[in-house]
């Protein structure tokens, strides 16, 4: 297809080319454009000092919450033991709420059954109550060797990291003086 | 434009715990990405666009017969001279003023000549969905955590770094650490050394090897190609000032013609033609 342009019209449209592109590449602020990171995250957010449930150090951990849910934790950097610094476990601390993997409520799979199903607190806790009662009634030694013991070795307790000091005293004086356990360990130790 | 503070990855201190790589995950919100064992107790082989944060296990045999092992936090080290930037055509990548390289997704239109143009396979392209399911690229890579730097904050990373592996510091605070370490080291490791190549005019990383940069699979002398170079310092800035120039011309042409025009009456119009 033949066009008709004239010398005098391709001069001016090819001006008006031209100065469009300029105003394009030229015209842009490049200050406002540059390096333009995200927003961030964390602005206006109070922190909430925590303690890692992991193992026995026991560093601090800042969370930093948002409409209901975690949405970034670090090292306490205010906090003597650990400084700021985590490890990779310690850091990954925000999954143990938001992961969907997270077992919100507590599971009850009866002897002999091959599933887990869901249930109560209330009911879950009775049972425990109920179920630690029995055993320790059916086993439990008043005399040893002619040695007063009472005891129950069928029972064994297990403390946490994410237990502070009170609670691991609390958890001890009621397993060992309550029940008469001697098995009683910590996750820390093993 | 030389940084006031650099990044400092003394390796002969990492203890390979991976801290920084969930640190890196946790503050910038990126997937998980799951791989297959490689046969090494190494997590991931290399550096995506998800993963802006690796630490690398070098499995090497001691002169007398031992093993041992070789940790390197690997992400973006923030060359002065960046490959990324030079190859970008779009001006998306640039530095900060913390000396920080990074890309600007409004500007980015996912070519990938930023992938090529980096020594240290750092840059990658992620893939994303747009709402009506139509895929786009963005190149990603690790920020230095400019946004924490602006708020006065240290890279998540470094923060997250028990051993003092990682220091974020003033310039000559980290440069003269880094020497003291090197010669406290040299004992244990004879080919220690301090790797802040100069054929890029110094990274805004500086690391503290414990043996030759190609150990590491780091280049010895790393360069930008001089085509990169001349094509983005000087192809480019000069081929806009001509088009600017062009602008001119064609528009005093018109200017200059249309007073003519009026000059010569009726008469001067036609002979262009």
């Amino acid at each position: 297809m033949e066009m008709n342009v004239t010398r005098r019209q391709f001069l001016k449209l090819s001006g008006a080319v031209a100065a469009t592109l300029a105003v394009v590449e030229l015209g842009f602020n490049e200050n406002e454009a540059k390096a333009k990171a995200n927003s961030f995250k964390i602005a206006g957010l109070k922190p909430t000092p925590t303690i890692c449930p992991y193992c026995a150090v026991g560093c601090g951990i800042l969370v930093y919450s948002k409409d209901n849910t975690v949405v970034y934790t670090e090292g306490d950097p205010d906090h003597p033991i650990n400084e700021g610094a985590l490890c990779s476990k310690g850091t990954t601390v925000r999954q143990v709420y938001t992961s969907d993997r997270r077992q919100e409520k507590p599971m009850y799979r009866a002897a002999g059954s091959s599933k887990w199903e869901e249930v109560e607190w209330d009911w879950a806790l009775d049972k425990v109550a109920q179920k630690m009662k029995e055993t320790r009634d059916r086993t439990f030694q008043t005399m040893e060797n002619g040695v007063t013991v009472n005891k129950t070795e069928a029972i064994a307790c297990m403390g946490g990291a994410a237990l502070d000091n009170e609670e691991t005293y609390l958890l001890s004086k009621l397993m060992r003086a309550g029940m008469g356990l001697t098995y009683i360990e910590h996750q820390a130790r093993i | 434009m030389a940084a006031e503070y650099l990044k400092f990855v003394d390796v002969t201190k990492c203890d390979g715990c991976r801290a920084c790589m969930v640190a890196c995950k946790n503050w910038n919100d990126l997937p998980p990405e799951y791989e297959e064992f490689q046969g090494s107790i190494q997590s991931h082989e290399q550096l995506t666009a998800h993963t802006w944060n690796v630490l690398t296990f070098n499995e090497q045999e001691t002169t007398n017969g031992g093993f041992e092992w070789l940790f390197r936090h690997q992400s973006c080290l923030h060359c002065v001279q960046a490959g990324c930037e030079k190859a970008c055509p779009e001006d998306a990548i640039s530095h900060t003023k913390f000396g920080s390289v990074v890309v600007d997704a409004d500007k980015c239109v996912g070519c990938g000549y930023c992938v090529q143009g980096c020594q240290f396979n750092v840059i990658s392209l992620a893939t994303y969905k747009d709402k009506r399911g139509k895929e786009y690229r963005k190149a990603q890579k690790c920020t230095l955590c400019t946004d924490r730097l602006e708020q006065g904050l240290q890279p998540a990373c470094v923060t997250a770094c028990h051993t003092d592996c990682l220091i974020y510091d003033e310039r000559e605070a980290v440069l003269s650490e880094a020497n003291s370490r090197l010669l406290q080291v040299k004992d244990r490791f004879p080919n220690a050394n301090i790797y802040n190549p100069q054929g890029i005019k110094g990274t805004t990383t500086v690391y503290l090897l414990a043996d030759k940069p190609s150990v590491y699979g780091l280049p010895e002398n790393p360069k930008v190609a001089l085509s990169q170079v001349v094509w983005k310092d000087y192809a480019q800035p000069i081929g806009k000032a001509m088009l600017g120039v062009t602008t001119m011309a064609v528009i005093g042409a018109v200017i200059s013609n249309s007073i003519a025009k009026v000059k010569n009456g009726d008469k001067g119009v036609d002979h262009h033609e």
